[in-house]
């Protein structure tokens, strides 16, 4: 797969052509490549799609941008150094020529692509890298159309960091942060230019350009100018004469340098390319100056002519403008620190500072800045040359908006000075921000720097009343209450005094705290009606900081022990009580699923539902069997329990139940005999603890389903509601509303659902419709912003709304490594579809007695067509019917392959990586189409008919490439043995082998020396059919199954016909 | 303030649109200057001469301005104007003086001309601005004998705008360029600076303790130990910039610079405020479009 990059492109200026940058998109991809080395000019990157490829690609994503020509860059690139092949001909030549000796000891090697893992010595090379430049304004429009956020798997990640960096470029645009400017020409050949640069005075600007800076993936900016020496246009890969290449391009690298200024400069680009396309001059009534100012405004390349004197005018006068706003970018900022007047004096202290712009707590006072001598100083890891004039620039600056200061400038090196009460007030008032967006630091004392804690608020402590088990959420607490202010306490009399003073800066207790003029109203109104402070308050005071009561909001929240324990547990900051396995369960619990079994519990009793959201493997089923058990045995289980999942997974939940708990009583609601009214419903379900049923079944018998009273509603494979309008989904939905009767609500699932967030409303609907409120608001409120703009904050809170409901362990936890071992099996259980159903009985049918009549020389090939044959219906109908090709409702027809196509998909969505062996070859190519299909992406086959040199280029993509595919098919036969596939940490046996060791070996592909993860064996077997028979067999061990499969294929020929229906005959559960 | 009588109210509309008393104060100390001219006539055909656009050009060159004024012959006039200058021993005073002050030096630093220079200036016994017109030393190749005649009145009236440009014009005028003023001012605070740190050194130990945090350590750029950073970008979208907001209503860059800065051509009377409208009501263009662009992205 290949992945896109993006590179700026400086602007090359010739003596004819003033050189505009350019955006370069670029893509690598996986090849088997020559390590190569630069010779007379930088070499070509291997690894790169030439434009052709890359345009066509681009449009098939739909991601071409307008504005572009082919182009060539010169690019610094990791490389890996790796010696070249060897060369020793070229001593047997004796060769004179200056350059093949060098060859011999010069570097060569390969560019590192994103992703790949860094060798030891990582070498940093020039690379000639083909793409496709894009002209600035266009480039900017492409950015702006962009995902801001999630992972593209077709986008290298700085893509997102463009992304971002043009959404600022439109925030300063919108917000109208940009003034024009004249600059003069940088030399000879150097037009003089009209531009709009954009104006970073602003500390949040400020403050962004240090992150962007501090982010910046130096792909974006690793590009030397290449240059044709000719000066034509290069729209083609040229073959030129060396010396004139080496010449226009002397071999170099770019090197990583701190990103501030070029990342200021990549802004102003980016912000000029748009006002230029958008400018329309008017120049009427404007004299000759302004004119051609104007109108180099709105030209392509802003270029100005006019004469010396006119330009340095113009310059001036623009600098001076834009000065009166903004100052240069620099490394190192002033800052005015605020001091509190000491015991008994009125006079605050007001200290001179310089301040790292990249972290504002690296800061060097002004004494030391004085002192700081002829070699600067360093502010952390920043170097500043002249730390006395970025001082006093930036005193000059905090002068023209708060005039105090002035008085603290007399002297030759001031330090501090100090300021009256009212000046003060002023400053932490007004002038902090001020002076923050004139680009001086402000740094007030704690109790003043107007974050939440410099408000009035209140501190809590509370706990659960002796007399309650706290296990309702409406229940009262025991609490008391204190305001606060600034981090001290205070009461009510207290701020009425404080508020008489009439002065803004109080001194309380010895801190100094500005009281707002709602403050003592609000905290009078809540002293009046204090309110009750419920469970269910506590929760929600503490899910979330800057949450309110009464419009206050809480600095302190104390819980006693019992509360502690329960909001503890709730907030999930400690793991879950464990449950041992209740009487009655047939099964061992592991550690993590009795804390699974005790968090299911825990919110059981506070009536709230739960998703149980493990990962795949760790044994959903089990933990929540195991809960079903414990109902029981706590006599909690009076009335049914209804279990919905798709048509897939019905057969295993019923293996599983009939395994590990025997004594529940299940029922399912499934097929063509199912109870039709009510009446006869509730005759069956009596006694019944378990009623199984499809999503689709639920949605079609919902009007039945709704009239039984269920003790609880349980989904599995929770996804199957995410839509919120599909019919299945409401159904769900309705069916559990909690109103009704206290049916508690349960989802399983082994996707991250947090991480979807636009799946999150309707399974939070279906679990506590409370927590998320309407979908409208929803969408405005959290999936909107989070989804389009990836905006953190809401994602955050929507996090903290969520999480108490949801559990997720991964396989890598380290709680849960420790329980697993290394290689874990997992039988999938399926039925058949109808389709599958009728054709595997007819051919049953049809054959059995054919079999019976033939002699017995081809008895052993008959019986050997029939199972090969049953086995494909399994698989699919149209192998057995030799289609060859996918069509329309393929999934449908086969329940192994909804199962399969399930499972892949939480490997796909985890980044997992997939070996699926098949014994048929047609299967092997139908299945590849479809996957293929259903992924969009690349599904490598390896068969008995693939070449040896695409076998090799076929691992080795699959183990080396950074993003090669995810899924790999194989034939058992041919990839069963010898091949080294331990990327892969899941194997599919899709079909069953009789011999286990067969499967084993495969198996063995990833599970071996060089595995780094668990490996997750999947093994699918089709329950009642031929595949379950095999199972027994291979399981039980029995002396039948050895002397099968230590004899091979013989015994068949040797099986009566009885034994044989008894193997082949679709048993119905 | 006082513009001079006769014809005052004309003549402060004409010049700009605030009037004289919203100019910095050094335009208005060099406007009084003019005012305190005796020769109200011949001022107020200068006055005229330099609205009417007679005057075609006016640069700086060094120490010197140099300027032509169309008058009643075909070719323009050509019109001289210099100040004396000070010599280097002067400018050490100067210098000396502006140092001893943070406040001066803070203020040159960001491009303002601070209001009580002259005290700087009076360490060497000069001044910056003239104290009389008679100070400002002009030639003109025109006829007329008297001196000022109308044509060098007329660039007398037209510096006042000129300086505003650039307020380091005047310093030009009397022999230091902006950047050899405040490079000259950087070597003078070396010189006091060394010696501070000098004796903050003898007086205690402190100072060489925090000079260890000025120890110059020679960084290495982060990925080069770690080359995923080449490619790596992990953050999400500033909160920020999730919503894309205008400004606020007169809270742009264009309001918070203000006047252009740049001496209006008489001929061109409301080029400037044109100019800048213009760009004002582009901007709200651009503003709409860029929050266009932001909302539909990833649509």
């Amino acid at each position: 797969m290949s992945l896109l990059h993006a590179t700026w492109l400086p602007p090359i200026r010739t003596p004819t052509c003033s050189g505009r940058p350019a955006l370069l998109v670029w893509a690598d991809t996986w090849r088997v490549a020559t390590p190569t080395g630069p010779k007379i000019t930088p070499a070509l990157h291997p690894f790169t799609l030439n434009p052709e490829e890359l345009s066509t690609w681009l449009k098939q994503k739909e991601l071409l941008p307008e504005g572009i020509i082919e182009a060539t860059a010169c690019l610094t690139l990791p490389s890996r150094y790796i010696k070249a092949p060897s060369t020793k001909n070229a001593y047997k030549k004796q060769s004179d020529e200056l350059h093949e000796e060098i060859n011999d000891f010069a570097w060569t090697g390969l560019p590192l692509q994103a992703g790949e893992p860094i060798p030891k010595q990582c070498e940093w090379w020039p690379w000639q890298v083909q793409g496709l430049a894009i002209e600035p304004s266009a480039a900017t429009t492409w950015l702006s159309k962009l995902p801001l956020s999630g992972n593209n798997s077709d986008l290298g990640e700085e893509i997102r960091w463009w992304s971002h960096f043009q959404r600022w470029s439109l925030s300063l645009i919108a917000r109208g942060r940009w003034i024009p400017q004249v600059e003069v020409s940088k030399g000879e050949g150097y037009p003089h230019r009209a531009r709009w640069v954009p104006l970073l005075n602003r500390e949040d600007d400020r403050q962004k350009l240090e992150e962007f800076a501090a982010r910046l993936p130096l792909v974006a900016t690793c590009a030397l100018p290449w240059r044709e020496p000719t000066g034509r246009r290069n729209n083609r890969m040229t073959r030129l004469r060396p010396e004139a290449m080496r010449e226009a391009n002397p071999i170099a690298s770019c090197r990583p340098r701190s990103g501030r200024i070029r990342v200021a400069t990549l802004l102003e680009d980016l912000v000029d390319a748009q006002l230029r396309k958008g400018f329309v001059p008017n120049t009427k009534d404007l004299d000759p100056l302004l004119t051609i100012w104007q109108e180099a405004l709105g030209s392509e390349n802003g270029v100005i002519t006019l004469n010396e004197e006119d330009v340095e005018r113009l310059a001036t006068a623009s600098n001076h403008w834009k000065e009166g706003v903004a100052g240069n970018v620099a490394p190192a900022r002033t800052c005015l620190e605020l001091f509190t007047p000491n015991q008994g004096e009125d006079l605050w202290e007001l200290r001179f500072a310089l301040q790292a712009a990249a972290d504002p707590t690296l800061k060097v006072q002004a004494a030391s800045v004085w002192g700081a001598g002829s070699q600067g100083l360093q502010i952390g890891e920043i170097h500043v040359d002249q730390p006395s004039e970025v001082l006093l620039e930036g005193l000059g600056r905090a002068l023209t908006v708060f005039e105090p200061i002035a008085r603290g400038l007399e002297n030759a090196t001031p330090e501090n000075m100090q300021l009256t009460p009212a000046e003060a007030f002023v400053l932490v008032r007004t002038a902090a921000s001020q002076l923050r967006d004139v680009g001086v630091g402000v740094e007030l004392p704690p109790s003043l720097s107007g974050g939440l804690a410099s408000r009035l608020g209140l501190a809590i402590k509370a706990e659960i009343l002796e007399t309650s088990r706290g296990f309702t959420l409406g229940e009262s607490l025991n609490w008391e209450w204190e305001l606060m202010i600034g981090g001290v306490h205070l009461t009510l009399k207290e701020l009425e005094r404080l508020a008489s003073k009439k002065s803004p800066l109080v001194n309380h207790q010895g801190a100094w705290i500005e009281l707002r003029p709602n403050d003592l109203k609000n905290a009078a109104l809540f002293c009046s009606t204090t309110p009750n402070l419920s469970l269910d308050d506590a929760l929600r005071l503490t899910a979330t900081e800057g949450d309110t009561l009464m419009k206050l909001p809480i600095h302190r929240f104390e819980a006693g022990p019992r509360l502690q324990g329960v909001l503890e547990k709730y907030h999930q900051q400690k793991a879950p009580d464990p449950l041992p396995a209740p009487e009655g369960f047939n099964g061992q619990l592991r550690p993590y699923q009795e804390r699974g079994l005790g968090w299911l519990a825990f919110l059981h009793r506070f009536d709230q539902g739960a998703c149980l959201a493990d990962d795949m493997g760790l044994g959903k089923t089990i933990q929540l069997l195991a809960f079903l058990q414990h109902l029981k045995s706590e006599h909690e289980l009076k009335r049914p329990v209804l279990l919905i999942a798709p048509t897939s997974v019905l057969t295993n939940w019923k293996r599983e139940a009939n395994a590990f708990t025997p004594t529940l009583q299940i029922f399912e609601h499934y097929g063509p005999k199912r109870p039709s009214t009510e009446k006869e419903l509730k005759k069956v379900l009596k006694h019944i603890n378990l009623v199984i049923t499809s999503y689709g079944l639920l949605q079609r018998d919902i009007e039945l389903l709704e009239s039984i009273n269920w003790e609880g509603i349980v989904i599995d494979e929770a996804q199957a509601i995410k839509n919120p309008n599909a019919k299945q989904s409401q159904a769900t939905r309705e069916i559990a509303r909690p109103d009704k009767n206290n049916r508690f609500r349960i989802a399983l699932t082994g996707t991250p659902v947090e991480n979807r967030v636009g799946e999150l409303w309707s399974l939070m609907d279906f679990l506590n419709p409370r927590v998320l409120g309407k979908e409208d608001f929803f969408q405005q409120r959290y999936r909107l912003p989070i989804e389009r703009y990836g905006d953190i904050s809401s994602l955050k809170d929507l996090k903290a709304r969520v999480s108490p409901f949801i559990l997720r362990r991964l396989k890598t936890d380290k709680t849960i490594i420790s329980d697993l071992p290394e290689k874990i099996e997992l039988n999938e259980w399926i039925g058949l579809s109808k389709e599958q159903k009728s054709l595997y009985n007819k051919t049953v049918e049809d054959t059995i007695d054919l079999i019976a009549s033939s002699p017995l020389g081809q008895r052993q090939g008959k019986v050997l067509g029939l199972l090969t044959r049953l086995k494909q219906i399994c698989n699919h109908p149209a192998l057995a019917l030799k289609e060859n090709i996918v069509q329309e409702g393929f999934i449908n027809r086969s329940v192994k392959l909804q199962r399969l196509e399930e499972i892949l998909e939480e490997v796909i969505e985890a980044g997992d990586r997939a070996l699926l062996f098949t014994q048929f070859a047609e299967w092997g190519h139908l299945l590849q189409a479809y996957l293929q299909q259903r992924w969009l992406c690349e599904v490598p086959f390896l068969h008995g008919s693939t070449s040896k040199n695409e076998r090799q280029a076929m691992v080795d993509r699959f183990q080396e490439d950074p993003r090669g595919p995810q899924l790999f098919l194989l034939s058992l036969k041919a990839g069963g043995i010898g091949l080294n596939l331990t990327r892969a940490n899941h194997v599919f046996h899709i079909d069953r082998w009789w011999n286990p060791a067969v499967e084993n070996q495969a198996t063995d592909r990833a599970y071996r020396i060089g595995q780094t993860n668990r490996v997750m064996v999947h093994k699918f077997i089709t329950s009642g059919s031929v595949e379950e028979k095999i199972d027994q067999m291979i399981r039980e061990k029995s002396r039948l199954a050895e002397d099968i499969i230590g004899s091979g294929e013989d015994w068949l020929s040797n099986l009566g016909v009885n034994q044989l229906k008894n193997l082949v005959a679709l048993e119905t559960s | 303030m006082n513009t001079f009588p006769d014809n005052s109210s004309e003549i402060t509309t004409a010049l700009s649109e605030k009037g004289l008393g919203n100019q910095p104060w050094w335009v208005e100390q060099w406007m009084e200057l003019i005012n305190s001219y005796r020769f109200k006539k011949r001022l107020e055909r200068a006055w005229s001469y330099a609205r009417e656009g007679n005057v075609t050009s006016i640069r700086f060159e060094g120490r010197r301005v140099h300027a032509r004024v169309q008058g009643t012959d075909e070719e323009p006039y050509k019109v001289k104007l210099w100040l004396d200058v000070l010599n280097d021993e002067d400018w050490s005073y100067v210098l000396e003086a502006l140092t001893q002050k943070a406040r001066w030096s803070a203020q040159l630093l960001t491009g303002i001309m601070p209001s009580d220079i002259e005290r700087a200036f009076a360490a060497s016994g000069k001044r910056l601005f003239p104290f009389k017109l008679q100070e400002v030393r002009s030639e003109c190749n025109c006829p007329d004998k008297a001196n000022p005649c109308k044509h060098i009145s007329a660039i007398y009236f037209l510096m006042g705008d000129r300086f505003s440009e650039d307020p380091f014009v005047l310093f030009q005028l009397r022999g230091r360029t902006r950047t050899k003023l405040l490079t000259d001012l950087a070597e003078q605070r070396k010189k006091i600076l060394k010696k501070i740190a000098q004796d903050s050194a003898e007086k205690d130990d402190d100072l060489t303790e925090s000079s260890a945090i000025t120890q110059t350590t020679s960084s290495i750029h982060s990925s080069i130990t770690n080359p995923h950073l080449w490619w790596s970008y992990e953050a999400s979208l500033n909160a920020d910039l999730v919503v894309i907001t205008p400004a606020l209503d007169g809270d742009t860059g264009l309001n918070a610079a203000g006047e252009l800065p740049l001496a209006e051509n008489p001929k061109f009377p409301q080029a400037n405020n044109k100019f800048l409208s213009h760009l004002q009501q582009q901007g709200q263009i651009f503003a709409q479009e860029a929050m266009l662009k932001a909302m539909s992205a990833d649509e």
